[in-house]
């Protein structure tokens, strides 16, 4: 029973005539946590609008806890407050009208909770996200990263069995975003709660989730471990999403089943790489060679093994410094500490045949 | 001169003039009803005493004029946040059958007149021949000659029908643009529908609920039209048209003055105080990040209901006086039923051909109206410069000055005119009439074109000027047009509003100078067939300025 703490099945929801949700299935086991990881649009935000009974499905089920909370064809459809969640919005949502003491405790007066026992339980709320003392300030007049923690004890004073994050550190700067992450996932672990992240940005997803869902218009294009999904990308679309060179190619032939494949890079060239799982293709077939930006060398000496390129763009990142570089007609990004490169330059580049992933091509049907 | 330094000149002394013209309407009126209160005649000799107060006070009359007036008043506020809340709900959140459509039938009280409003009331529910007694006793058997629209029921009744649209229009506004997890949040933590209902959205939309209470407080309180059609035949008093009949002879206007100062004090103190809190409570839940609320399904009850509301509003305001009102203005006489027989379309003809009276007054509303509205928006186009463009530090204290006509009731405004030019050339001019106009409802137009310059980047004048156009070039080529939308919307709203006026109208006409609405009340003694014509005239005038209104609707927000 620890497992499958929420079950969503074959999980549709259409606005007109477009498809925001189609077919989406997956579990999050007791006291883990998962991220809707995609770009915006993909409908991440929608299904986790259908779990909180924000939004009515056209199809599927939802179960929290073993008990359904939508079923399209028992029609069960339960109301948002009888679902017994927490959720933080990307706006907050913190009421102007509340202090901020109120605002935290509002769930356990909807609860019938007594005053004196509420306002002690979202004092104690309170302290836990790092705001002791603020319970009787205006709910306004509080910075952004304030108003973010006072949404989070809101979420988590009554203790729900599960809490919604809707894009929750988006409106953080940088800084801040970084230290909540980190203090939100300790926080997950003391208190033990199962969580649902929705977000666009990578790097929040791995921090935050054990579970990575990585959304594509409307459905699922991959899902797993936080590290599996990133280090091995299951399909073109993830390795776009997460940044990496996705080049043509050939697939010459396979040595103990490692892929060899011919990369189109002017003059020809040849590498080994290691195939993404579900490689069907055949000898002769096109398919797609993937490379990290940070596994692509750019240096000002020849290299073993390396191209004659030209620097297209360069940009500054402060401690990396990110370029594209022409082989011929090819472009290829890449991300090195600061060299200093400019435009025009000529330089070297190198890329270790063991960094390739080789993906089936994009279906074109 | 040099051009540079001319053109300096007039973009500061443009506005300041607008600003000072502004000023001068508001304090002149004011000056003269503080300071007529204040002297008492004795013979030839005026002294500076309290007299006129000590005798208003003393006078039962005035005490059951001042407490019918604030019972109307509250209750009508009351009534109008009642129906103009759920209105405005029902169109911006839910799905009721219609709403389009309703979302413009809702707001069409506010274009119509609320003394024709009044007397078509009259029509309906007279308890001698009147039309729904009439159909409700012949096709259900059902008597309501209990019903008395003489009452004050009836002047509460007609006043909620023409103030719920102001309510409306100032909450419509946030119940669509309010961030929705605001909302949502509540749900998910544990509130049901109506407790989120009462307890977020109800309190997230008080400041507008606020503003919108004051105004129509006040406005309702101090207008003259409906209580002189449905509380004077009954002798039940009220403030408006208890000043009134102290202006007539044998007048006591040192009396009225000290009525109006009552008023105005009553007025400012309010004005002030929902300054005040309103400042204290000023909710941003408009915010970028979030997102706009869904839809709201309403089951087969609640579509229902949310109907039948809207037909006893829409039914009450609009449908039922146009229908009343179309009937008797083509009845020979009015019975309190329509009879095809004997229909006629001579009370037209009287009233728009063959009688002085009403064609003249036909003629002066559209002077007034015309001419007023294009020196109402200039004035408002130079105050606005300088309430956006102006003194950073002045602005708060001018825009405060420039909006307290507002809140000043029409026969109060008309009484300061009065005691100003009673003895000057101006008296029993349209010349006088066309000033008080203005300055009552100049704020009106000052306040749209204002939020038109708010929404306008000065970036876009500066670049004009380091492109080399003057400060008059600037403002031909590039603000008026930018400004065209609420240029256009503030002319029709003054020009509804003055060809309806009556308040101030009807202490300042004289003979030659009558507009509609005056030529409304002298002839009501006489025919109310003349009456009904000539209010489908004035009907038609305004109608067709707000069907302009709404087809020039550009993305400027309403209000």
């Amino acid at each position: 029973m620890t497992d499958r703490f929420v079950h969503i099945a074959h999980l549709t929801k259409r606005f007109g005539d477009h498809t925001a949700v189609r077919n989406v299935s997956f579990e999050v086991p007791r006291g883990s946590t998962l991220a809707l990881l995609g770009p915006s649009g993909c409908g991440k935000t929608t299904i986790l609008r259908c779990l909180a009974g924000l939004e009515t499905p056209d199809g599927g089920t939802i179960e929290i806890a073993g008990t359904p909370v939508f079923d399209s064809v028992q029609r069960i459809d339960l109301m948002p407050e009888k679902r017994e969640l927490g959720i933080v919005f990307q706006s907050y949502a913190v009421w102007p009208h509340m202090t901020v003491a109120e605002n935290v405790a509002f769930p356990l007066k909807v609860r019938g909770m007594g005053k004196a026992e509420r306002l002690e339980r979202a004092s104690r709320m309170l302290d836990t996200v790092g705001l002791k003392g603020f319970e009787h300030r205006s709910a306004t007049l509080v910075s952004g990263g304030q108003q973010q923690r006072i949404a989070l004890a809101r979420a988590l004073v009554a203790e729900p069995r599960l809490v919604l994050f809707d894009e929750a550190l988006s409106n953080l700067d940088a800084q801040l975003r970084e230290q909540m992450r980190l203090e939100l996932r300790l926080l997950q672990e003391r208190l033990g709660f199962t969580a649902i992240y929705v977000t666009h940005d990578q790097a929040e997803a791995f921090g935050l989730a054990d579970t990575v869902v990585l959304m594509n218009q409307g459905a699922i294009e991959t899902m797993g471990p936080a590290r599996e999904v990133f280090r091995r990308p299951a399909t073109s679309f993830v390795a776009r999403f997460f940044g990496l060179n996705v080049l043509e190619a050939t697939l010459l032939g396979r040595i103990d089943g490692t892929p060899y494949v011919e990369v189109a890079l002017g003059e020809r060239l040849t590498m080994r790489a290691l195939a993404g799982s579900g490689l069907v293709a055949s000898v002769g077939d096109p398919v797609l060679a993937c490379i990290r930006k940070e596994h692509v060398r750019v240096e000002q000496e020849p290299i073993p093994d390396s191209h004659a390129g030209t620097i297209e763009a360069a940009s500054f990142l402060g401690v990396a410094e990110e370029y594209i570089v022409m082989i011929d007609e090819v472009a290829i990004r890449a991300t090195r500490p600061a060299a200093g490169f400019t435009r025009g330059d000529s330089v070297h580049v190198g890329m270790s045949p063991d960094d390739w992933i080789v993906l089936q091509p994009e279906e074109t049907a | 001169m040099s051009t540079g330094a001319q053109g300096r000149f007039l973009q500061r002394a443009l506005p300041i003039t607008g600003v000072t013209i502004g000023v001068l309407l508001i304090a002149g009126p004011f000056l003269a009803t503080v300071i007529r209160s204040l002297l008492v005649w004795d013979g030839d000799i005026a002294a500076i005493e309290a007299g006129n107060f000590i005798r208003l006070f003393s006078d039962p009359r005035f005490v059951s004029a001042a407490l019918n007036t604030l019972i109307a008043g509250a209750c009508t506020t009351v009534f109008a946040w009642l129906l103009g809340f759920s209105l405005a709900w029902l169109v911006a959140r839910t799905d009721m059958p219609g709403r389009s459509w309703l979302e413009t039938a809702n707001l069409v009280p506010f274009f119509l007149s609320p003394y024709v409003g009044a007397i078509s009331w009259i029509y309906l529910l007279a308890p001698h021949g009147g039309l729904l007694p009439w159909l409700a006793r012949t096709y259900l058997g059902v008597s309501l000659e209990w019903i008395d629209i003489y009452s004050m029921g009836g002047v509460i009744w007609v006043l909620t029908l023409f103030y719920t649209p102001y309510v409306y229009l100032f909450v419509i506004g946030p119940l669509r643009q309010m961030d929705a997890a605001l909302e949502d949040a509540a749900r998910v933590h544990g509130a049901s529908f109506w407790y989120t209902l009462s307890h977020i959205t109800l309190p997230l939309v008080m400041p507008a609920l606020l503003s919108a209470g004051l105004i129509v407080f006040v406005t309702s309180a101090g207008l003259f039209d409906v209580p002189l059609a449905l509380a004077s035949p009954r002798g039940i008093r009220f403030m408006p048209t208890e000043i009134f009949s102290m202006v007539q002879y044998p007048s006591d206007l040192g009396r009225a003055a000290a009525f109006g100062i009552v008023v105005l004090t009553v007025t400012i103190l309010l004005t002030l105080l929902q300054r005040r809190f309103i400042a204290n409570r000023r909710f941003d839940t408009v915010t970028g990040k979030g997102y706009r609320p869904r839809q709201i399904r309403l089951r087969t009850g609640g579509k229902i209901a949310a109907l039948t509301l809207e037909a006893i509003y829409v039914g009450g305001g609009v449908i039922l006086p146009l229908v009343a009102l179309l009937m008797v203005s083509f009845s020979k006489l009015w019975t309190g039923r329509f009879m095809w027989r004997t229909a006629t379309t001579g009370n037209f003809e009287y009233v728009l051909t063959k009688y002085d009276l009403t064609r003249t007054a036909i003629t002066n509303s559209l002077i007034l109206a015309l001419v007023g509205a294009t020196l109402g928006v200039a004035l408002a186009i130079l105050q606005s410069y300088y309430l956006t463009r102006g003194n950073p530090k002045r602005r708060a204290l001018v825009d405060a000055l420039l909006s307290l006509p507002l809140g000043i009731p029409g026969i109060i405004l008309g009484l300061g005119f009065l005691i100003l030019a009673i003895r000057t050339p101006l008296y029993s001019t349209l010349t006088i009439i066309l000033i008080a106009y203005i300055a009552r409802f100049f704020p009106f137009a000052t306040r749209t074109v204002t939020a038109m310059f708010l929404a306008i980047n000065p970036e876009l004048e500066q670049s004009a000027r380091s492109s080399g156009a003057s400060w008059l070039q600037t403002m031909r080529l590039i603000v008026l047009p930018l400004l065209r939308p609420a240029l256009i919307a503030a002319w029709l709203m003054l020009f509804v509003i003055f060809i309806r006026e009556l308040g101030a109208t009807i202490l300042l006409y004289a003979q030659g100078t009558e507009t509609i609405s005056v030529a409304m009340v002298v002839l009501s003694e006489r025919s109310s067939g003349y009456v009904a014509a000539l209010a489908v005239v004035q009907l038609v005038m305004l109608l067709a300025a707000f069907a302009i209104m709404r087809l020039t609707r550009t993305s400027m927000s309403q209000g």
